[in-house]
């Protein structure tokens, strides 16, 4: 027997946000962008005084009597440390003719997307009232 | 031979335990307690852009603590990704004749080498259709006679590495909190996760209540004191309603199970608007001419850390199955080991006649430079 419960609805307007397509999509977009990050937690050595970091393998160099060829300093190495989307940029793929890595992405399904509810995951086709623009199953309706 | 990243961790970690040592590839084996471990690696989306956390990586592999590389006298065969980005490639070229100095290289698609592969066991085949589904992403790859068809080739931005943050999400979410435990749930993808045969009839079964929902597991969590390795407790000493009376840490799993690897195949799941694995396949071939397409829908083969996933070939098949004219065969190959088998195929190469001709020396890179290389590398 479900005890009667009050609205879950808010009475206040403030907090019933009703989120436009646009808004949602860019929540999705920051949901699919955390999915691509490798921590969720910060560096544990982050402002730890850098201990020998710069000590170069001497017993390589004395073992072989080869010298490493150093890098040619920091323009060299700025180089080597860009990101994914400046590498992207400069490769100028909008004009480019021919297959290339923006043309090779996966179309899009040719089905509809399936709703699961945001809670338990579970199939739901209900959307919830209280939450607009997101599918809960009857377990977390009113 | 080196399928860059595929089998010793390409990365490095950094302990909240061992504050002062930042432990590189394997040494993640000597971390005592990797709880909390945080990651650092030279990809991102795939593409090597750190070269910093590469070097590192590299020094420590060639070195004297691992394979002991005599660069003067040693050639590399080196794997990229598709349509690696023109700069990178230079790095690259840089990096391997300039400061390590290798005698010959050779760049290849990691693709390139399992077509190779599988052309050596299957030598009547002219035509392969090649899944690699990694960390970063997956590409379906259609291949003739060893050269890959470009214009065919399809990315799908789900791996491994969206896999494992999607079960820390939801299990964050509705047990307890995991997000920076990136090791251990990735450990409890590999272990417990499964590709469904028939998603809508799991999800039924994972909805039951007690013994009825087959589905359901009981996940022992490491405590990297007296559990190091997590676990599934036997169903016969699960508790199925109630408390567990031990003090250990433990995960309930359901549809997690299967929906995780789910979006390999429905990527649309959570939000991506790209076809899911076995709708590539057939998007791939039908956009090749109509006279090669059997010979592919013969001899599609699975590769990647995700074909791993129990039922991934059998949902492959069925699912492309559908989707194919019936006068069509489909054929879907699961090699014995789908992580190394692009390996075994560049090792197949090395030992080819002809594979002096198929590298760049390093006097040939320095006499022409970077256009000889973007000659002879099909990348």
């Amino acid at each position: 027997m479900v005890e009667k419960k009050t609205s879950v609805r808010s009475q206040d307007p403030g907090q019933r946000r009703v989120l436009d397509p646009a808004a949602r999509q860019r929540r999705i977009n920051r949901q699919l962008e955390a999915l691509e990050n490798d921590n969720f937690q910060d560096d544990p050595h982050a402002g730890l005084p850098q201990l020998g970091k710069r000590l170069p393998q001497f017993d390589d160099d004395a073992d072989t009597g080869k010298k490493k060829k150093k890098t040619r300093g920091d323009h060299f190495k700025l180089r080597f440390r860009k990101n994914f989307q400046a590498l992207l940029g400069e490769q100028n793929l909008s004009v480019a003719e021919g297959p290339n890595y923006l043309t090779a992405c996966a179309g899009p399904p040719s089905w509809p997307q399936r709703p699961f509810c945001a809670v338990c995951g579970f199939p739901s086709p209900y959307m919830s009232a209280a939450v607009p623009g997101t599918v809960l199953c009857m377990k977390w309706t009113v | 031979m080196m399928d860059n990243g595929s089998i010793i961790p390409n990365c490095q970690f950094r302990s909240k335990t061992a504050r002062l040592k930042t432990f590189t590839a394997n040494q993640i084996d000597e971390i005592k307690d990797p709880s909390g471990l945080f990651y650092i690696l030279p990809f991102q989306k795939g593409y090597l852009v750190n070269w910093d956390v590469q070097r590192q990586v590299w020094d420590y592999l060639f070195g004297k603590e691992m394979y002991q590389v005599d660069f003067l006298d040693t050639n590399i065969i080196i794997t990229e990704p598709y349509f690696n980005f023109t700069s990178i490639q230079e790095s690259m070229n840089e990096i391997l004749f300039e400061e390590y100095q290798f005698q010959a290289v050779l760049r290849v698609n990691a693709g390139a080498l399992s077509a190779h592969r599988y052309f050596r066991d299957n030598p009547s085949e002219l035509c392969c259709i090649i899944v690699d589904s990694g960390y970063s992403f997956t590409h379906i790859v259609p291949y003739c006679r060893s050269k890959k068809k470009k214009e065919a080739i399809i990315r799908i931005n789900v791996g491994g590495k969206l896999l494992t943050n999607h079960l820390k999400e939801i299990i964050s979410y509705r047990q307890l909190h995991v997000m920076d435990e990136t090791h251990v749930i990735n450990q409890v993808k590999e272990d417990v996760c499964y590709v469904s045969q028939d998603f809508y009839r799991d999800m039924d079964i994972a909805k039951l209540k007690g013994e009825e929902n087959t589905v359901m597991v009981d996940y022992v969590l490491p405590d990297f004191s007296t559990i190091k390795k997590g676990f599934c407790k036997p169903r016969e000493e699960m508790v199925l309603s109630g408390k567990y009376k031990s003090g250990e840490q433990i995960l309930r799993l359901a549809n997690e199970r299967f929906a995780v690897p789910e979006i390999l195949f429905n990527p649309s799941d959570i939000g991506i608007q790209e076809m899911g694995i076995p709708e590539a396949i057939v998007y791939s071939i039908q956009n090749l001419p109509e006279e090669m397409q059997p010979h592919f829908f013969k001899n599609i083969v699975l590769t990647g850390g995700n074909s791993l996933f129990p039922g991934f070939r059998d949902r492959v098949y069925s699912e492309v199955r559908c989707l194919t004219p019936t006068d069509y065969d489909v054929s879907v190959v699961l090699p014995e080991n789908p992580i190394t088998y692009a390996w075994e195929g560049g090792k197949l190469i090395s030992e080819n006649d002809d594979f002096e001709d198929m590298v760049v020396t390093r006097e040939d890179y320095e006499e022409n430079g970077h256009s000889i290389c973007e000659e002879k590398f099909d990348i």
